[in-house]
């Protein structure tokens, strides 16, 4: 176990290199002039736009770019943006939030997620599963902008207007602690909620019917270790296979739900800075990004040999 | 059912609580109010910039430094003319060699008194070119300017502008290298502000927290992407007028649908840009609480008249083209009445504009347009081309141009999308791109000048944002008699014939100019914004 986390550790390297040089070779070629957009609806002033491609070298060869960039990086340099942010501050003061934001929206989703399709898998075609079922259908059908557009008019703003209570304010604000995180990640949750849920009851209700599970019955063993040790147990993998690659999505940030809420997250961060075409930050976000992703399918793959004793890595 | 019934009457009672201790905490700070004071918080985006005022060109650090800075002259709120501020005086016997003469007590947040030096140093540093300046192009009038500025892969020679001269401690001049008679109109704006000896010791920190000498000093350091703190400068001389509020938090939005529903639960208290979403229930809500004015843009219609003059060369064309759109249909339909149908060359907030001044050019009447364009002879291929970014939010109100000119004149009509603004600015530069396109003006400083040279005069092909090449002798000399004029007055006539120079010609057709909002909550009063939409915080006080 210990020698194939050391050889999955050791593949990540050719892959951030890679992914690193392929990202700067798009952002380098994409059409559009950053010091153009810099300004705006105005064209840039000549003189003012030579003197800032000179500073940044955006003049020189792609290649050139591209070595001064990472070797500035091997130096724990991430450079600056255009307009003269070093980079690795702007992604320190983006990151945290996120991952606060995706982690409290994680559990919402695991928690609340697989309790759901527990509850609607054991009470097949009864009231509480036609609840889940339904609700989860409305939940996946309606955008994420509206659901946080609704939510946030009628518990930020009419709620404190008309009644004077105040629990959730309208936009993200800091001094609130994980209050302030609820709102906004229970929107974020929502759609994969549903998922989870969903994809909880189906799995668990196959592996009810399963062999395995018949004998535990037959051997007289309790009903909830039936269920807790032998059935969800081995309907939990597609789960975690979900909820692993989620939970990546969600801490490359999630630019709909921060810009609702006014969180200044990575995903507005990257957003902003394609559109800037500001090629330092965006490398910069993505290569944390597919550092993230690496080490979240690292703990899933990990995870399945937890749940699934079969399962072996050598 | 008992347990029910018990349970609501703790919400009812938790509420009524609540709202008393809300009343009990407004009423406090009317107290304060009394004796000028409280605090709020206002809507802002992230800055682009550090916070230098020769470095912004944008309108958000704009906000900010308009808070901590006082000009040499600042703009009436309702006329848009430039009254004196820190200036005593501003005089010139010939509209090129001015004499500025500064008051007293103004001094920068740190104690330093603010001097002609202040000033000079200040328009040096964005003059040069080394420090890369998104204010450069404002000191281009001054002599001198070339030297600091030679352009790429040259050095500056010198890091003084020949054209400044410090007099004494509270006189200097500016020497210009042409005459412009609209000079003072110029000084209010950012790039102009002084400079205190702090700056060129630490330019970082002064980025992060800048000391200006304004009616507000910055409270800790800008706190990126979440707010900016400014608190009352209390040596600010009482002459100019000292701020009323205690503080004023400028919290950072991405997203102006956030921060309008901050503003209706009352979490910031004023907003100067309100999103299109709310343009149809703001007035309701907010009613005189909601400011609805002209803000300086200015949509156009442009033609490559010198590349493509077989279609667009002559006036009737563009006359017929202007007269076959139904600008109050796009205004009111499109934009929900954030934009109005433009009636002259000038922006109705700039004094100068006349009502009306394009006459028939701006109505719309398709029949007589239909005649004018068929006996002038039509466009090659009877059919126009036109041109707009696809990045902006351009693209409804350009098929709805086009439809109208297919319409009304018969023509074929195709619209060709850039990805970006600066793809159409690119594929003119190279005459790559032959049809008629999508422009936009917004102005540099509140003067009918800036609506005129710098869009549609000769140097401005090269060095501006002439991009149709429209070139009238006319114009030029009207423009260079109008900036020798010896008063403000005299040039004011004499651009307004240029303007009407433009009415004749039509090099691009003005389409709508922009509205800007801005609403405020019952909590404050004497809220207004300026000429540029910054709000006027200085004089904003809580509501008694």
């Amino acid at each position: 176990m210990g020698r194939y986390v050391i050889r999955r550790l050791i593949q990540a390297i050719p892959v951030l290199i890679g992914a690193t040089l392929l990202i700067y070779a798009l952002v380098h070629y994409l059409p559009g002039d950053p010091v153009q957009a810099l300004a705006g609806e105005k064209r840039a002033d000549p003189i003012v736009a030579d003197m800032i491609r000179e500073k940044y070298h955006l003049n020189d060869p792609f290649l050139v770019q591209y070595w001064n960039y990472i070797t500035g990086v091997f130096q724990g340099d991430l450079g600056e943006s255009l307009t003269g942010r070093p980079v690795s501050e702007m992604i320190g003061d983006a990151f945290p939030y996120t991952v606060n934001l995706a982690l409290v929206a994680f559990v919402i989703e695991a928690v609340v997620g697989v309790a759901a399709g527990v509850m609607a898998a054991l009470r097949k075609g009864k009231f509480l599963d036609q609840l889940v079922l339904i609700s989860t259908l409305l939940v996946i059908s309606i955008p994420v902008f509206v659901t946080g557009f609704v939510l946030q008019l009628v518990l930020g703003v009419k709620l404190k207007n008309d009644y004077g209570i105040e629990i959730f304010s309208v936009s993200f604000n800091e001094e609130d602690g994980l209050r302030a995180y609820l709102l906004p990640a229970f929107v974020l949750a929502s759609m994969s909620l549903a998922y989870v849920a969903r994809l909880t009851r189906t799995s668990l209700m196959e592996t009810m019917r399963a062999d395995y599970v018949r004998t535990a019955v037959a051997k007289g063993l309790k009903r909830r270790r039936v269920i807790g040790r032998h059935a969800l147990r081995n309907a939990l993998i597609p789960i975690v296979t979900f909820l692993g690659a989620d939970l990546g999505g969600l801490m490359g940030g999630a630019v709909i739900t921060e810009r609702i809420f006014n969180i200044h997250g990575i995903g507005g961060l990257l957003a902003q800075s394609v559109y800037q075409k500001q090629g330092t930050i965006i490398v910069g976000v993505v290569t944390l990004l597919v550092l993230i992703y690496l080490v979240t399918t690292l703990l899933v793959d990990l995870l399945y040999a937890v749940l699934d004793p079969r399962i072996r890595y050598e | 059912m008992r347990g029910a019934t018990q349970t609501k009457w703790l919400v009812a009672a938790t509420a009524i609580a609540l709202a008393a201790t809300a009343c009990s905490t407004s009423s406090k700070s009317d107290d304060k109010a009394a004796s000028g004071g409280g605090s709020i918080a206002v809507q802002l985006g992230e800055p682009q910039h550090g916070l230098v005022p020769q470095n912004t060109a944008e309108s958000e650090g704009a906000e900010v430094l308009n808070a901590l800075f006082a000009g040499l002259v600042e703009y009436d709120n309702k006329t848009n003319e430039p009254k004196l501020r820190v200036a005593e005086s501003i005089e010139s016997p010939d509209s090129k060699v001015w004499t500025i003469k500064l008051k007293d007590g103004y001094t920068f947040h740190n104690g330093e008194k603010v001097t002609a030096q202040s000033f000079v140093d200040a328009w040096n540093w964005g003059a040069n070119q080394d420090n890369a300046a998104e204010g450069l192009p404002f000191f281009a009038k001054i002599d001198g300017s070339a030297d600091l500025a030679p352009g790429k892969d040259k050095k500056p020679a010198t890091d003084k502008l020949k054209g400044l001269q410090v007099v004494d401690d509270k006189t200097f001049t500016v020497t210009l290298t042409n005459p412009f008679s609209q000079f003072k109109t110029m000084l209010g704006y950012n790039a102009f502000y002084p400079l205190p000896k702090a700056f060129f010791s630490d330019p970082k920190s002064f980025e992060e927290a800048p000391i200006g000498n304004g009616p507000f000093q910055m409270d800790g350091k800008w706190e990126h992407n979440k707010q900016i703190k400014v608190k009352r400068f209390d040596n600010f001389p009482a002459a100019d007028g000292k701020a009323k509020l205690q503080s004023v938090t400028f919290r950072i939005y991405d997203n102006l649908d956030t921060a309008y529903n901050d503003l209706r639960a009352d979490n910031i208290q004023a907003t100067d840009k309100l999103p299109i979403s709310a343009m149809g229930t703001v007035k309701g809500e907010f009613g005189d609480r909601y400011i609805y004015k002209p803000e300086s843009g200015v949509g156009y219609i442009g033609f490559p008249i010198s590349t493509n003059p077989a279609a667009y060369g002559k006036p009737e064309i563009r006359k017929a083209i202007s007269m076959a759109i139904d600008r109050e249909s796009i205004t009111k339909t499109i934009f929900s009445g954030t934009r109005v149908p433009a009636d002259d060359f000038i922006n109705p907030l700039i004094p100068g504009y006349r009502k009306g001044a394009m006459g028939d050019a701006a109505k719309y009447d398709p029949a007589k347009a239909k005649q004018l364009f068929d006996t002038a002879g039509g466009v090659p291929n009877n059919t126009i081309e036109l041109g707009y970014n696809a990045d902006g939010g351009h693209k409804e109100w350009i098929e709805a141009v086009a439809n109208q000119l297919k319409k009304n004149l018969g023509v074929e009509v195709t619209t060709k999308p850039f990805e970006k603004f600066g793809k159409i600015l690119d594929a003119l530069g190279d005459k790559q791109y032959s049809g008629a396109f999508r422009m936009a003006w917004s102005m540099d400083y509140p003067s009918i000048e800036n609506y005129e040279r710098p869009i549609f005069s000769k140097v401005a092909i090269e060095n501006g944002s002439n991009y149709g090449g429209y070139v009238n002798e006319q114009f030029e000399s009207l423009l260079d008699q109008a900036d020798q004029a010896k008063s403000p007055e005299e040039g004011l006539k004499l651009y307004q014939q240029a303007d009407d120079v433009l009415i004749q010609d039509l090099p691009y057709i003005p389409v709508y100019t922009y509205m800007s909002s801005a609403a405020y909550s019952k909590k404050i009063k004497n809220f207004d914004t300026d000429a540029q939409g910054r709000m006027n915080l200085d004089e904003v006080e809580l509501a008694g």
